[in-house]
């Protein structure tokens, strides 16, 4: 059995999300059901299908990273940036600086992915390679446009970067990993970050996630092959998880980053615990019946050691895809049935990607924490083909102990986080 | 509670020197090289010319229907036939056994890119003389011009997902992308995995190519790459004094790591036992090493540890040896710390002189070599040392393979984020 000896509690959260720049707007504007998708302003995006998104309104990198560090940013892309200064704020939120726990005592997972590359980082040597936009002549490229591009492009884009610059910022030498598995990502970090300091190789591991695909490369591709909704003149109302009228998901942008740690580690330093996290599994859905879902799903509840009737509500994916929507519904389903309440706080935000599992993960966390359920928005229509029992409208308490974290990728790979509300 | 013990019982790669382990470790041992210059896209303009590429490589030899998979990146290709090579020989091609208890943990790296798309819709939407373009209209020719079946399968999660679906292995998943260092991670955090007692078995390893126009194009202006252009093949010159820089390869590795008594369970051919994992970070910079190698000591000392050995234990050590100046140095620094005196008696080789770097595959495919070395009891060279550096002066088994009896090898990898990644085989005995 999966050793139980050392507790794993979170102690610190950083976020900036579509709903503002810290945990606490985010949560108030949950709470108030406000949204924070809205026509993309970071670029003119009016060619695509869908050019409405979940941006972080106001995000400055430079009026907020740590002033030693502001030199590096121009090594930086926005998701790199994001996830820096997520981690700033987890590990400012715990109550931790560099050097508080000694580095080799501390290590970091990450969520995310490759950047696409700034456009104008290469449109000079576009230009010369390929002077009528059409074909394209390697051999310029080589000799000339190579030069028109900064050293340090590529390490602007790499999805370790986060985790690389954040280990540099806190001198964090303990084990350090980036997750790549999609929406996956976040929920996979968590569980190994939990499996790192159960094996005590750390006693505290920042766990973080972010995305900034709301670039043209990125926004283009998805808009090719993603379910993106239409409904651009209805932003807020565009993603509707498990509801009917659902015409596909909207992206968006964010950091999430929580501080994991050994229980006796954060009382011994008096942190303020927010949640303890006591189960996770993992495995693939072939086929997306649901089946596999629902076996994951059922395998973080068996290390959580719960039934069903303990969790208080399902955080769900909920991207609002036609598909997507109707394979979670059929898994959360084949385990609570429609007794448990299912709460999806995507709508407000966007599908984040790599950052989507924990941005998600941490409204539930706040609500454990404050002892009130935000309601789900945009589900007025129940779809036959998705019963689950949405929650939605006005803010409920929160009445049992645990809550059930689902996320999931279009090829069935699911993750389950079980998480507990902290009594201390 | 005794540990559960993990072993290696399938091995599969595909790389430039060879699409089967027997091939790959009998040119390791020849001492060849398949670097020469790129031919997946017209190079001959760029700082370097040269790459370790994969050569007659069709996806049909390994897989029905292999058409299904023409959208995909070479990085899912590569996976998917080393993937088939690994559970063949492990037995676990045939769906049999728990599949829920089996899972995929793969480091590896972006998929395909479509440069002249990108290249092309940036330049149209471009003024001549300008540096910046009208990000409008550049959306508007991206959206026109990327092949979005092609892009859908680009995704970071497709190629292990691929391997999941494909090889029915719906126990836990993951997917780490540490730079040089991601499939030494993948193996070494499967092997946790299974010593927790979440899987009785994980496919591991990794799949990457970065011989693309912007793979090339960004590790020469990092100016990482050697530029040995008129001798690629003595290019890759590990610990030598006049190395500049390394070699790019492509491929994949993978290993079935397995919890002992099951592989016992199901006669399993036990190849040999996974023992040790060390992993640390450097918080120094992007892409230098720590100069006196701190982090990498210390994966290394945790990675014997961990495998309950001291260091005079250990027989070979696959370095990382990447052949740029920083790693070497550093490498051999940490290798002294670690060993003491005993350093110099240690035979260490780099793979790199003759594979190239596989970048996020490299890891996984210089750990099967050291496991082949292991049962062999052959240590392949690192090729093309000809000029000694005073501040390498370790034993790097120069130029030719070497017969020697051990027990315990250790294989580094470290990457560019400052990830070390150490881990431990050994002989399995019961």
């Amino acid at each position: 059995m999966v050793s139980r000896s050392r507790r794993l509690v979170l102690t610190g959260l950083g976020i900036l999300s579509p709903l503002g720049l810290s945990a606490e707007a985010f949560w108030q504007a949950l709470v108030a059901g406000t949204s924070g998708i809205r026509t993309i302003s970071l670029m003119d995006a009016s060619r695509l299908p869908t050019h409405i998104a979940g941006e972080v309104p106001g995000f400055s990198a430079k009026a907020m990273i740590e002033k030693s560090y502001r030199k590096t940013l121009n090594a930086m892309a926005r998701t790199v940036e994001l996830g820096v200064i997520g981690a700033q704020l987890a590990m400012q939120n715990a109550g931790l600086g560099k050097g508080t726990v000694p580095p080799q005592r501390i290590g970091i997972e990450f969520a995310s992915l490759m950047g696409a590359t700034d456009l104008n980082d290469m449109a000079a040597a576009a230009k010369l390679t390929s002077p009528d936009g059409e074909t394209v002549n390697y051999a310029t490229w080589g000799r000339e446009g190579l030069n028109e591009i900064i050293p340090m492009w590529m390490l602007k884009y790499l999805p370790n970067m986060p985790a690389c610059h954040t280990t540099i910022l806190y001198d964090i030498q303990g084990p350090s990993n980036t997750q790549i598995p999609g929406d996956a990502a976040g929920l996979i970090a968590l569980a190994e970050a939990g499996r790192i300091i159960r094996r005590h190789a750390a006693d505290v591991m920042v766990v973080g996630s972010s995305e900034g695909r709301l670039n043209p490369i990125t926004l283009a591709r998805y808009n090719l092959f993603l379910e993106l909704s239409r409904r651009n003149d209805d932003p807020a109302g565009a993603v509707r998880p498990f509801d009917a009228t659902r015409d596909g998901t909207v992206s968006g942008e964010g950091a999430a980053v929580f501080i994991l740690e050994d229980l006796d580690h954060a009382t011994r330093r008096g942190a303020n615990i927010l949640a303890e996290v006591v189960g996770w599994s993992s495995g693939v859905d072939r086929g997306l019946s649901g089946q596999g879902l629902a076996r994951v799903i059922r395998h973080a509840l068996a290390m959580a050691q719960i039934s069903p009737a303990e969790v208080d509500h399902v955080n769900a994916h909920g991207t609002g895809t036609t598909t997507g929507d109707a394979f979670e519904a059929r898994g959360i389903a084949a385990v609570f049935g429609t007794q448990t309440r299912v709460y999806a706080p995507l709508p407000q935000f966007g599908n984040l990607g790599a950052a989507s599992g924990l941005m998600e993960l941490a409204a539930s966390v706040l609500a454990l924490h404050q002892g009130q359920l935000p309601g789900t928005i945009n589900h007025t229509q129940p779809d036959p083909n998705c019963p689950v029992y949405v929650h939605t409208g006005r803010p409920q308490p929160v009445t049992q102990p645990y809550v059930v974290k689902v996320s999931y990728t279009p090829l069935g790979q699911c993750a389950a986080v079980v998480i507990r509300k902290w009594n201390p | 509670m005794m540990r559960r013990r993990v072993v290696i019982t399938g091995m599969g790669v595909i790389t430039p020197l060879g699409h089967s382990v027997e091939a790959l470790f009998a040119a390791s041992v020849e001492g060849r090289t398949a670097v020469g210059p790129i031919t997946h896209f017209d190079a001959r303009t760029f700082p370097t010319t040269f790459a370790s590429e994969v050569k007659n490589f069709d996806l049909a030899n390994y897989l029905p229907q292999a058409e299904r998979f023409r959208h995909f990146g070479v990085n899912t290709h590569y996976a998917l036939a080393a993937g088939q090579m690994a559970l063949a020989q492990a037995g676990l091609l045939e769906v049999t056994g728990d599949r829920t208890r089996m899972g995929v943990y793969l480091g590896s790296g972006e998929g395909k890119e479509d440069f002249e798309a990108l290249v092309t819709s940036t330049a149209k939407a471009t003024q001549p003389g300008e540096r910046t373009c009208n990000i409008r209209d550049a959306v508007g020719w991206l959206y026109q011009r990327l092949n979005g079946p092609q892009e859908k399968e680009q995704e970071m999660f497709v190629p292990s997902g691929q391997l999941a679906n494909e090889f029915v292995l719906e126990g836990p998943f993951a997917s780490c992308q540490t730079a040089c260092a991601a499939s030494s991670q993948a193996i070494g955090e499967a092997l946790e995995m299974i010593r927790a007692n979440e899987a009785d078995v994980i496919l591991a390893g990794g799949s990457h190519s970065m011989i693309t126009p912007l793979g090339i194009s960004g590790f020469n202006r990092l100016t990482a790459l050697s530029q040995r252009n008129d001798s690629p093949q003595t290019a890759s010159r590990p610990f030598d004094r006049t190395r500049d820089g390394f070699v790019i390869g492509e491929g994949a590795g993978l290993l079935v790591l397995e919890e002992l008594e099951h592989a016992k369970a199901r006669n399993a051919p036990i190849l040999a036992e996974l023992t040790g994992y060390g992993s640390t970070a450097d918080a120094f910079r992007m892409t230098d090493p720590h100069p006196e190698g701190q982090g990498a000591i210390r994966a290394m000392a945790e990675a014997i540890a961990d495998a309950q050995l001291q260091p005079a234990d250990i027989g070979y050590i696959n370095a990382h040896g990447t052949s740029t100046q920083a790693n070497d140095v550093a490498e051999t620094k940490a290798i002294k710390a670690v060993f003491g005196p005993q350093a110099y008696q240690i035979p260490i080789s780099s793979s790199k002189s003759m594979l190239g770097h596989l970048i996020a595959a490299a890891g996984a495919v210089e750990l099967i070599i050291t496991v082949m070395a292991l049962r062999h009891g052959i240590i392949p060279p690192t090729i093309n040392y000809q000029t000694p550096d005073p501040e390498c002066d370790l034993d790097y088994v120069p130029n030719r393979a070497r017969e020697a009896r051990f027990r315990h090898a250790l294989s580094n990898s470290f990457g560019f984020g400052g990830q070390n990644v150490a881990l431990v085989v050994s002989a399995f005995t019961d």
